[in-house]
């Protein structure tokens, strides 16, 4: 964020210094530079302005989802600058958008310098706000809200790379990225039979660290790159007030409560990985890439507890009014993956493509969990548990498409993939419950057309269609058939059309599941410019989803079908008038916006129409404003609506 | 068997890739390029007729292509993908030029790769969706225009824009109320997806190597975890959230959470013995849960570590 914002501040000094460099000697500049010298050395836009908001219905919701809020802000700055005498840059690129308080700010840099140096900085900072009753309040139908489950974070993630000599048969590179979290929030702190929402903090922090180095060749390319993070990762959960939590009645005549808490996590980490890519084309009809990657995260952490109250042991039913906890662990996950793949192209119109790649992780864990309980009425005791764990995954895949030229209309493309692997997990040392194993068996037909009818007409298909022997889940694709299609046409050269359409059907007949999933979009839009002071642009989507899935209640052991209904209708418009003009000057008015309207499992209205309009003041200078509404409601939870108004007003100003 | 294919392939291959890297093998552009035709006529020909694009092409990263020789079209840029000019340059007929946007998109491109096909970039194209459906190069980039590092729209509103016009009902869970922040500007797809192509599924990007794109922002549920929650690895977080939009909380899946659980956590009797499950994970170990009480009905409330944890087998702190 600093190093951002000092690049931020940076920037106009360098194109201070870059103007007072230019200015003595323009006539050098010109003859120095391709640039035409009529051309202004900086160019770009400046958009400000003011956003006043009016929320209606529940405001915490509204953060939830839109979070946008009144003030004045940066909307948008983007800037080049084109040193003419090229000393430190031949163009320096900035773009930053919505500072000054929003939810979300962004800032990208790229600095070159042709065959010496390509420098990108990228930062990113968004804030989420989670605070949904609905989502996990279980007391929320007794009128208590808890605000379980919620939190305030910001993410932080900031990029640099550093390419040096772009262009050339070998390019070095270096790059650091650091993403950051901060905030705080409600969790729960389980306890025997209960739950107890508690504040709590979180930080966490990665860092990235990379370099390598591009070997680019007429006929053949390799990567070669190492890098390493540092991980960190540090949460607080803690209550200091009598806490009854989310089971509220007597437990055999008592009142459960917890009357204090300090609970810590400390993580640490660290891993290195190293890339290896090649591509090459030994042969004018052969071209093969293939990569291997490697990664070894691994983790350190210490956790502590300490927890008093009126708690119970749910198992043994043994009360105590103090416990505390100390654990340690450490995980290693070595990952290695390969991919080799050839394009072979035998004969003119045909093309062959084969691909192979295996996948291997292996994720082991052990460490120590020491339990101490202070019982009302006796000693302590003490448990020691150990924890161990691993998941170890093999992923084999093999796919060969051949696609055939039929005429250069047309081209059809045959294929089949075979998809095997296998994944145990459960405890490291002891075989027993909880530990679990499968294997995975796929195979995949491919089919394809690509047809051109003409340069305004064409037609895009593709279907997969699989049988399976065994699978990770029982949701995962089992015997499935997957569809895409996408037709476009040209009607006329103001108007344009575009249809898609695509299909997942997944069926897992194993026994108590009977998974049945069906998902299917259909999708129009137009593009239509009726005259060369209106266009209009609208998409129309419907979409619907269906699962049903089997399982036994927990309580009962009876079986029952999980039933998941989404029925969708999304719909969004834009249209933009030119207005009559003024001394030269177009006023431009937009207006549109989306809606999604949604029944089944979780009837959903949100509708954001908008208004925008630009007004000239001078050459350069735009007066824009922008209306926009959400509209949010749920069926099933009408208490979270939110209705808002937006309006923001600024200056755009471009050179 | 398949290390054996692999190792042979790659003995077949190499040398001849090694041979071609020698200085006396010519380069593949000069060799396809006829040199001894008369009909190339150079860029500054162009010029004059085609303007616009001439000026606009000074300031392309293409501009290499006219001044570096060892690319082997100095002075010859235009004719690098519209092949020799000569003709069109003394009819003006646009029958006599090479249009790359009207021939076939495989052979348009095979035009760009004469030197993109040895790049990074390109590491994942024979796995790549776009090119086995045979979306051009020219359906996102445009040559001509001018660009920083680039012929393509970098801010990431322009580039979702982009993605957007081909693919209507992916951008339209964007407009769902629960989404990752695309329409706002803060992200863009190709934050998500390479769309040159990856070897993961729908061209995904990947993290620190190996690791799923996800984990760049998301690093706090990276782990490794003591106790994984195997989904997460073995399926990705898509087992999960929906993440291009949802009308559920947090992008899920399913409007409740426990439902969404017991897909997998289905209590249904596996094969006798622990060991060997070969319906599925997830089976172990059973819950007992009363599901009619709403103290149970959001199982993250108390499985709050979902993604992972570092001290609890059953993911409770």
């Amino acid at each position: 964020m600093r190093l951002g914002l000092a690049l931020f501040v940076t920037i106009p000094l360098l194109a201070q210094q870059a103007a007072q460099q230019t200015a003595p000697a323009p006539a050098d500049a010109s003859t120095a530079s391709p640039t035409p010298s009529t051309e202004p050395w900086i160019t770009g836009t400046l958009d400000f302005g003011f956003r006043f908001t009016s929320v209606g219905g529940d405001n915490d919701v509204y953060r939830s989802v839109v979070n946008l809020g009144q003030g004045p802000r940066l909307l948008g700055l983007d800037l080049t600058i084109v040193d003419p005498k090229k000393r430190l840059f031949d163009r320096l690129d900035v773009r930053a958008n919505n500072w000054g308080g929003d939810p979300y700010n962004t800032l990208h840099l790229n600095a070159s310098k042709r065959g010496i140096y390509d420098f990108n900085f990228d930062y990113r900072d968004i804030a989420y706000f989670s605070l949904l009753p609905s989502f996990a309040d279980p007391l929320v139908g007794t009128g208590i809200v808890l605000d379980e489950d919620s939190y305030f974070a910001r993410r932080r993630m900031s990029d640099f790379q550093l390419d040096l000599f772009p262009g050339h048969r070998i390019v070095p590179y270096l790059a650091y990225g650091r993403d950051s979290g901060e905030g705080t929030g409600i969790t729960t702190f389980e306890s025997g039979l209960n739950a107890y929402p508690v504040a709590d903090t979180m930080f966490d922090k990665t860092d990235n660290y990379r370099g390598g180095v591009r070997l680019e060749f007429n006929r053949f390319h390799a990567t070669l790159e190492q890098g390493g993070t540092t991980l960190r990762d540090d949460q607080q959960a803690y209550d200091s007030t009598v806490n009854y939590g989310n089971y509220t009645q007597p437990y055999f005549g008592q009142t459960l409560d917890l009357a204090s808490l300090a609970q810590a996590y400390g993580m640490r980490g660290s891993s290195i990985y190293s890339k290896v890519l090649f591509t090459a084309n030994p042969f004018s009809w052969m071209d093969v890439s293939g990569q291997f990657l490697y990664s070894r995260p691994e983790t350190n952490v210490n956790y502590t507890q300490y927890d008093s109250g009126n708690l119970v042991l749910e198992q043994a039913i043994l009360f105590y009014t103090a416990e505390q906890a100390l654990g340690f662990a450490t995980g290693k996950q070595p990952h290695t993956t390969g991919s080799l793949g050839f394009e072979l192209r035998p004969l003119k119109r045909v093309r062959i493509l084969q691909t192979w790649m295996r996948d291997r992780m292996h994720t082991s864990a052990a460490g120590l969990f020491t339990d101490m309980i202070l019982q009302p009425v006796s000693a302590a005791t003490t448990t020691l548990t150990p924890l161990t764990s691993l998941l170890a995954m093999n992923y084999n895949q093999e796919q060969t498409d051949v696609l055939l030229e039929v005429t250069h209309k047309l081209t059809l493309r045959g294929g089949y993939r075979y998809v095997w692997g296998d994944a145990e997990t459960g405890n490291m040392l002891i075989a027993g419950p909880g530990q679990e194993s499968s294997e995975l068996r796929q195979q995949v037909g491919i089919a394809g057309i690509n047809f051109r009818a003409s340069q305004k007409l064409s037609f895009n298909g593709e279907f997969e269609g699989a049988a399976s022997d065994h699978a990770y889940f029982l949701t995962s694709l089992y015997n499935y058939q997957k569809m895409r299609a996408r037709a476009r046409y040209q009607i006329a050269s103001t108007l344009a059309l575009q249809a898609s359409f695509s299909l997942l059907n997944n069926q897992n007949p194993a026994a108590g599941s009977n998974y049945d999933f069906l998902s299917r979009q259909n999708s129009l839009s137009a593009s239509w410019t009726p005259s060369k002071r209106v266009s209009i642009l609208g998409e129309y989507t419907r979409s619907t989803l269906r699962s049903n899935i089997g399982y036994l209640d927990p309580a009962f052991l009876t079986p029952v079908t999980a039933l998941y209904r989404d029925n969708a209708h999304n719909a969004s418009a834009l249209v933009d008038l030119v207005l009559p003009g003024y001394a030269k000057l177009t006023p431009r008015l937009a207006f549109g916006g989306s809606l999604f309207i949604s029944s089944g499992s979780r009837p959903t209205t949100f509708y954001q129409p908008l208004v925008r309009l630009s007004l000239p003041l001078h050459k350069g200078v735009v007066w824009k404003s922008e209306y926009r509404y959400y509209g949010y409601d749920e069926a099933f939870y009408q208490y979270e609506g939110f209705r808002a108004h937006l309006l923001q007003t600024g200056l755009a100003i471009s050179r | 068997m398949l290390s054996n294919r692999v190792a042979a392939l790659i003995l077949l291959c190499w040398p001849a890739g090694a041979q071609t890297t020698t200085p006396a093998a010519p380069a593949p552009a000069p060799a396809a390029a006829p040199v001894a035709a008369p009909a190339y006529v150079g860029s500054e020909t162009c010029q004059p007729c085609h303007e616009d694009i001439y000026a606009a092409f000074q300031k392309s990263p293409h501009k290499l292509v006219d001044t570096q020789k060892r690319r082997g079209w100095a002075t010859k840029a235009c004719e690098s993908c519209h092949g020799p000019g000569g003709k069109h340059a003394a009819s003006g007929d646009k029958a006599d030029i090479v249009n790359p946007s009207h021939l076939p998109p495989a052979e348009a491109d095979r035009d760009c790769l004469k030197c993109h096909l040895n790049q990074p970039t390109h590491i994942g194209r024979i796995q790549s969706s776009h090119a086995k459906n045979e979306v051009s190069c020219t359906a996102c980039h445009s040559i001509h225009r001018n660009g920083p590092n680039g012929l393509v729209p970098r801010k990431m509103a322009a580039v979702n824009e982009l993605c957007a016009s081909c693919h209507t009902a992916v951008w339209a869970e964007f407009q769902r109320p629960y989404k990752h922040r695309l329409p706002e500007g803060a992200m863009s797809c190709v934050d998500c997806h390479n769309p040159h192509g990856s070897i993961f599924p729908a061209s995904a990007q990947s993290y620190a190597a190996i690791e799923p794109g996800c984990f760049r922002c998301h690093g706090n549920l990276r782990g490794p975890f003591t106790f994984e929650h195997a989904p997460v690895r073995l399926e990705g977080c898509g087992a999960c959230h929906e993440p291009h939009g949802s009308a559920n909380p947090r992008m899920l899946a399913r409007a409740e959470v426990r439902f969404l659980c017991l897909e997998c956590h289905a209590n249904l009797p596996t094969a006798p013995g622990p060991i060997k499950n070969p319906t599925a994970l997830g089976g172990v170990p059973p819950a007992f849960h009363d599901l009619l009480s709403p103290q149970f009905q959001n199982c993250t409330v108390c499985h709050m570590k979902v993604h992972g944890s570092y001290v609890n087998q059953e993911l409770l702190r």
